[in-house]
């Protein structure tokens, strides 16, 4: 019990301390193939590619909107507990958050048709966290300083929303160039769930007033639910001490991981157009699915309302049976008034729809093309994707839906090309968590091997432990062009 | 292309130059977070109007032993640090009243015990807070050990008087203040 606890708290606030999606060093990075995850519509220049098999892409982002490590744990000589009311309880809102993801790429493909040289195939499998829990303000308050001397403020349990998944995702992309100036592509995805809890559709509140009878009357009036999948199978291993934890936890991620969870359908949509030699919008819609959540579903709800003013013996009424348990009869009212059930009902859950739009302006030396000069494929004597720019300057926009509503960033990107060998891009995002997060990503193409590595909010590595934010993404792919 | 090693390394030494740098935390502190809310509510009400109390013959007119298990779940008895009760006796009956209250243990041992006498209407409420643990306080084991409470009513005037007020009665009301420790 004690390890289910560790490793649900483990995954809960594991998850939960990393930070939105946004990847945007990796985005219209067109040089590393795993941008092609983040708009199917992207251009393309290779014949093939190859991940290497779960190193071709790690992405790992962490952080917080609201408190840092720092501003709690700092040396600073200020009680800790000063630091807590003060900056956590009292000073974090409802729409602070502790969110994001981590991703891993267990296989990773893509070649060019032979017959449809325009079409361009990619396919994997990867492996995806994702969690999100908004602040709790008035339960934090209550679990804080509870109820006493707050007569008549009610505490809103709708503060309770958080949700997570870990999720196997097996997909299938087809990016094709319509013209010279077009490119349009999807991506279709089956989803694997494994792990699955949220609590978003909270409603109610607690109350405590003067009473009409006795001094004091604690209202409850709730319409709260936690939804589960996946994470009872898991709790069974811990409670078993035959079974080898480990063992049987890898035993479960791998079954549920690979069609034997939850499943869901989902797609990805994207393109990219120049408007002219030089300028490139571009833009995607990812995550349009759903996952059907039927095995090992365990949820709970606590649904009604109810009023206590503590036990009430009325006479002559309390005479007539002087054997009542008046305690256990008003537990049992409250319990009959505000039930918590549980339930193994199958749910549905939408994946967080995520969408990019980018325009880029190049400029300065074309570079040499890195395809393969018969380019046969080519519906006109060149395309102007083919043409490579040393240096690319523009903005970007990233979106992503989310409990509370819409998140946005907002990027200005650099990026810098070394003849085919080297590409760097940097860029200034702001966001709700940011206003100065610097980052920059590097893609090194020796022969046919691609090495990319990416980190965020550079500047917040002054003081790691005050940042915000934290990204890492890395990652090996062997690239083909067709040269020979 | 000769321009890459300038670059990367300007790159590098940036990359490493920002992110060298670590303020000294203190994980220790810890230790030392204290999450000791504060809870309220009402305990017991008991109410007899004085038709009852003149209908019984003798001076204890009520007696009953009341199971209450609020303080004793382990989840208030294992936290709980202090806490005060609070009574608030209301006599509008034309007899002089005695109400006693009294926390019982699990085996009927009276922990503690506490006395009203409330003189016949027109008489002011009478308020009481008793507190549990600190300093000053009663013991705070009285609390945690509690498993019922027994009420009892004298009544220490006639049985056939009745007050010219509406409504009269006689009324207990009582609600706690429990400081419990989380963390």
């Amino acid at each position: 019990m004690r390890n289910f606890h560790l490793v649900f708290v483990t995954l809960f606030w594991g998850c939960s301390s990393l930070f939105a999606q946004n990847k945007q060093l990796l985005y219209d990075f067109t040089e590393i193939p795993q941008a092609l995850m983040l708009n199917p519509g992207m251009q393309t220049t290779y014949k093939w590619y190859a991940g290497i098999p779960a190193l071709s892409g790690f992405s790992f982002q962490a952080g917080t909107s609201g408190i840092t490590i720092h501003d709690i744990f700092a040396d600073d000589g200020v009680d800790i507990n000063d630091k807590i009311r003060a900056r956590a309880v009292y000073g974090m809102g409802i729409n602070d958050e502790l969110s994001g993801t981590y991703q891993i790429e267990l296989l990773s493909g893509g070649f060019r048709g032979k017959n449809q040289p325009t079409n361009f195939y990619s396919f994997g499998i990867y492996h995806e966290g994702d969690a999100i829990g908004y602040w709790p303000k008035d339960l934090a308050i209550l679990a804080y300083e509870g109820n006493a001397d707050q007569l008549g403020r009610e505490f809103d349990l709708s503060h309770l929303k958080t949700r997570g998944e870990i999720l196997n995702v097996f997909h299938f992309g087809v990016n094709r160039q319509i013209n010279k100036n077009l490119t349009l592509g999807a991506r279709a995805k089956i989803y694997s769930g494994i792990v699955d809890f949220n609590s978003t559709s909270n409603d109610g509140y607690f109350l405590t007033t003067p009473g009409q009878r006795n001094l004091l009357a604690n209202t409850l009036e709730a319409d709260m639910r936690l939804r589960t999948s996946g994470i009872n199978e898991i709790r069974e291993v811990l409670d078993d001490d035959t079974v080898d934890d480990g063992a049987g936890i890898g035993r479960i991620v791998t079954k549920r991981g690979f069609f034997g969870g939850d499943l869901g359908l989902g797609i990805d949509v994207g393109f990219s157009y120049h408007f002219n030699e030089q300028t490139v919008i571009t833009g995607s819609l990812l995550d349009v699915g759903f996952l059907y959540h039927s095995g090992d579903v365990r949820s709970f709800t606590l649904k009604g309302s109810a009023t206590v003013e503590g036990v009430e013996i009325i006479l002559p009424d309390a005479l007539a049976d002087p054997n009542a348990d008046f305690w256990q009869d008003l537990v049992d009212e409250i319990e009959a008034l505000v039930p918590f059930e549980e339930n193994n009902n199958a749910y549905i859950t939408f994946r967080p729809t995520k969408l990019y739009t980018s325009v880029r302006y190049n400029f300065g030396k074309p570079l040499q093309s890195k395809e393969d000069c018969n380019c046969n494929y080519k519906p006109s004597a060149r395309r102007s994707s083919s043409i490579q720019y040393a240096n690319s300057v523009g903005g970007q926009l990233y979106a992503i839906n989310r409990p509370r509503g819409p998140q946005t960033a907002l990027s200005a990107f650099y990026q810098r090309r070394f003849g085919n060998v080297l590409a760097l891009k940097s860029t200034y995002t702001i966001d709700k968590f940011s206003l100065t997060n610097i980052g920059l990503g590097i893609s090194f193409q020796a022969g046919p091997v691609n090495f990319y590595a990416m980190a965020d909010n550079l500047l917040s590595y002054k003081n790691i432990a005050d940042s915000h934010y934290a990204s890492f993404q890395l990652g090996l792919n062997i690239i083909s062009w067709g040269k020979n | 292309m000769e321009k890459f090693p300038k670059y990367i390394i300007a790159a590098i030494i940036g990359i490493a130059m920002l992110s060298s740098c670590v303020e000294r935390q203190d994980f220790d502190q810890y230790d030392d977070i204290s999450i000791t809310p504060t809870i309220e509510g009402s305990v017991l009400f008991v109410e007899s109007p004085e038709r009852i109390i003149n209908q019984v013959v003798g001076v204890n007119f009520y007696s009953q032993d009341f199971n209450f298990d609020a303080f004793s779940e382990d989840f208030i008895a294992e936290r709980v640090l202090d806490g005060i009760v609070t009574y608030e006796v209301e006599n509008t009956t034309s007899k002089e009243l005695d109400i006693t209250v009294e926390f019982l243990d699990v085996a009927d041992n009276v922990l503690d015990t506490e006395n009203f006498s409330i003189d016949p209407a027109p008489t002011a409420i009478l308020r009481r807070e008793i507190a549990y643990g600190g300093i000053s306080g009663r013991s705070i084991d009285i609390l945690s050990n509690t498993s019922s409470i027994r009420v009892s009513a004298l009544n220490l005037g006639d049985n056939s008087s009745v007050s010219n007020l509406p409504d009269p009665k006689i009324t207990l009301k009582s609600s706690a203040q429990l400081r419990i420790r989380l963390k």
